[in-house]
């Protein structure tokens, strides 16, 4: 049995449940608790186990059910003989007498085994369907019966004639289970390879080049990515009114009283999380990054507590109660098409945004701020305003610079790029996932 | 965890029994629950929505086990010295200060600075021992002899940090002080953790737990729990009032009226000595299961239709 729950956790896993190894000792352990004769029991007891929240724990309802109800052969066939007499012939193989004696059971088990040897859970695409059939039938023993049919037919009795027809008929029969059998174990196992596939594929391709069916698949990497970002932070020591007695400072701030402890001094853990002030451009020519970018923001800003997101055109304006209150897709086509938002969609002006910035809300950006700018500086050949740039990275903590074209194109026709570069800390380009979190990661 | 109780956790029906006396109705999911987590020896995360006996199961799971329950309500900032242990630092203080005419005795004769410190070594570290440690919440549940039932209500609250320390307890059941070292449980305490999500635990606590969701209840289990935990009201109204919640939970309002609700109103109701619902009393008693003035206003639409049906279902 144990093979059989092996066999189920691999399935649990390419159907996109994560199970640890730890766990999978804990789902044998519990299977043995309750043993396998309670069905309700045993799911109940390994849904507890595997399945750690309420989406996983439907993900796991479906595999459960759909993998211990593969009765392929329990449905009744009937008599297979249509009334005839068997014919005995000695040498008939083990195959032959199963499927002679309508021994379903028998035929299912032998099925299984011999899947297992021939490794069906290792079936990734569905191109190797027939190889796996084949490779079954063989170990069932379908050259045997074969050779059955074929010394019936050289009999060449009648009623040995119909036989072997009987038997050719099952054949087909048999060889419709067997496919059956590897298309829902392939419907089983191949998950998440193709997954995994997708997931490294997403990371890699161009942010412009992404289509929008993989959109939700791209925010889950984000926001994955965004939690873990946020989980790396610095700690230090801060001293508080109370915590743990700092003894080193207790001491040496005594030392006036002449040693007697009488200014008791505490400490605490501080922990420092990243404070941001994110810029985003959503002119048109960025048109077809801006709406990662801004899923980006989005999940940045749901991860971190200390964020203030801008989006700018032709002025700019501050987003981050949007974020706050909308979903993404409703805020994502809200800050795009410009609606109610305030945002004029003409000409990208990055001197007027740097402006808006100075003027309104230019006390966010203190010495613990790291400044993010995410746009192609294409300024239509108005003025940069490389001067607040300028004041920007010197009041922030870090300047950073994101932008989705690459290097080469960097000081080509109206981009500023080349002027505004001197003015920041970590200038990249981002123009795919995996460059987004290295930029990040290096940022946090 | 202990041979103690294993007659008690026998089997999952005997569970379900043993809470029915303690007055927790325990489906059956819950109960293979508990029975799995005694034997493997793993805390149960608890998730569902508000009020639905979260906290209740874990109060209950301690009346059934007789041990007692502790509890640590989880918020942000929760931290070690809170959670786990805090040296009594005043205490120390006040003693260092008292006895340092002592001190000048027993260092007295010593020639020089080394050897004063020698004869010092000789007691140990007095200060930092136990009876100047104060145990917090989990300390306490380690330390319980006979046992006990630990419930870390509402996890999420608390932050990244001190999920990743509760870890250590979670599946060693023990605890590092270094100035004392390593405290085992004597009897490993029998753990509950409780989330409303509001946000996603990580990966290694999942891991570590076995995972219950406690979803509203079906009818028939509300009425069952009603009826066990409000013996006194009438079997009419019993069914009334259940079908009436059930319908208000279809109805698009901000907070659903969970069980504790459920359970609040028929005391209520009892307490007016009503024997059926009408719709003028249910317009009365609303709030105690709506908890929002818009919730009130959708359900008040809907209330004559609701009353109706309810009554018509107790009638069958």
């Amino acid at each position: 049995m144990e093979q059989v729950l092996n066999d189920f956790i691999s399935a649990l896993r390419s159907s996109g449940g994560r199970v640890s190894t730890s766990e999978s000792i804990d789902a044998m352990n519990a299977a043995k608790l309750v043993g396998y004769h309670d069905r309700e029991g045993l799911k109940t007891s390994l849904s507890a186990v595997l399945a750690k929240s309420l989406y996983e724990e439907e993900v796991f309802g479906e595999c459960f059910d759909r993998f211990f109800s593969i009765g392929a052969f329990s449905e009744d066939q009937g008599d297979p003989y249509g009334g005839l007499t068997p014919v005995t012939i000695e040498e008939n193989s083990f195959l032959t007498q199963m499927i002679l004696s309508n021994d379903m059971a028998a035929l299912a088990a032998s099925m299984r085994d011999a899947a297992r040897e021939v490794r069906i859970t290792e079936i990734q695409f569905f191109t190797q369907k027939g190889l796996y059939i084949h490779k079954i039938l063989r170990h069932m023993g379908l050259e045997e019966l074969k050779r059955d049919i074929r010394q019936l037919r050289q009999k060449d009795t009648s009623s040995s004639r119909q036989m072997a027809d009987t038997l050719e008929n099952l054949k087909g029969r048999l060889f419709e289970k067997v496919r059956d059998f590897v298309e829902q174990q392939l419907a089983l196992f191949s998950g998440s390879v193709t997954e995994e596939l997708l997931d490294n594929y997403l990371r890699n391709i161009k942010l412009s080049n992404l289509e929008k069916q993989d959109f939700h698949r791209l925010h889950k990497i984000i926001k994955k990515m965004v939690k873990r970002l946020n989980d790396l932070h610095s700690r230090r020591r801060k001293t508080f009114k109370r915590g743990q007695l700092d003894f080193m400072k207790t001491l040496r701030s005594n030392i006036t009283y002449q040693g007697l402890l009488f200014d008791i001094k505490w400490k605490k853990k501080k922990v420092d999380r990243p404070d941001i002030v994110a810029i985003c451009d959503v002119s048109r020519s960025v048109e077809a990054v801006a709406r990662f970018l801004l899923l980006f923001l989005y999940s940045l800003n749901k991860g971190l507590a200390k964020i203030r997101t801008f989006i700018f055109c032709s002025n700019l304006i501050e987003v981050t109660h949007i974020f706050d209150e909308c979903s993404v897709e409703e805020a994502l086509v809200r800050l795009q098409t410009g609606t109610g938002v305030g945002i004029m969609l003409g000409s990208t002006d990055y001197g007027q945004a740097f402006r808006d910035l100075a003027e309104t809300w230019s006390n966010l950006i203190t010495h613990k701020t790291t400044v993010l700018i995410l746009g192609d500086a294409r300024n239509n050949y108005g003025d940069p305003q490389t001067g607040l740039l300028k004041t920007f990275q010197e009041r922030s903590k870090r300047l950073v610079w994101l932008n989705p074209e690459r290097r080469s194109f960097w000081h080509t026709g109206d981009s500023e790029m080349k002027r505004y570069l001197p003015y920041c800390h970590l200038a990249k380009e981002c123009s795919t996932l995996n460059h987004l979190e290295r930029v990040v990661d290096s940022l946090l | 965890m202990n041979t103690l109780h294993d007659e008690k956790f026998a089997s999952a029906e005997n569970i379900q029994q043993g809470f029915k006396d303690a007055k927790y109705i325990c489906s059956k999911k819950i109960a293979t629950t508990l029975y799995l987590s005694y034997h493997l020896e793993k805390p149960i995360l608890v998730e569902g929505p508000a009020g639905v006996g979260k906290t209740d199961l874990a109060k209950t799971a301690a009346t059934f086990l007789g041990v007692p329950l502790i509890r640590m309500q989880c918020y942000e900032g929760l931290d070690e010295s809170k959670a786990l242990y805090e040296w009594k630092y005043g205490k120390q203080l006040l003693y260092t200060q008292m006895l340092k005419d002592k001190l000048n005795d027993i260092v007295d004769g010593a020639g020089n600075l080394s050897e004063s410190v020698q004869k010092l070594h000789k007691y140990n570290d007095i200060f930092f021992s136990r009876s100047f440690l104060a145990p917090r919440p989990l300390l306490n549940a380690l330390q319980q002899k006979e046992g006990a039932v630990l419930l870390v209500d509402e996890v999420d609250k608390s932050d990244n940090e001190f999920e990743a320390f509760l870890m250590e307890i979670l599946s060693e059941f023990q605890v590092s002080i270094p100035e004392i070292g390593t405290i085992r449980a004597e009897t490993k305490p029998f753990v509950f953790l409780t989330s409303n999500n509001t946000r996603e635990l990580s990966e290694a606590l999942k891991r570590r737990c076995l995972h219950l969701f406690i979803p509203l209840p079906d009818p028939e289990l509300e009425k069952e729990i009603i009826r066990i935990r409000v013996p006194d009201i009438s079997e009419k109204l019993r069914i009334q009032l259940v079908s009436f919640i059930q319908q208000l939970r279809e109805l698009d309002i901000k907070k659903v009226p969970s069980i504790s609700e459920t359970i609040d109103w028929a005391r209520v109701l009892l307490l007016l000595h009503a024997d059926k619902l009408s719709s003028d009393l249910v317009r009365e008693t609303l709030h105690i299961i709506l908890k929002f003035e818009e919730d009130i206003r959708v359900a008040e639409e809907n209330l004559y239709n609701m009353t109706v049906r309810a009554r018509r279902e107790a009638s069958h």
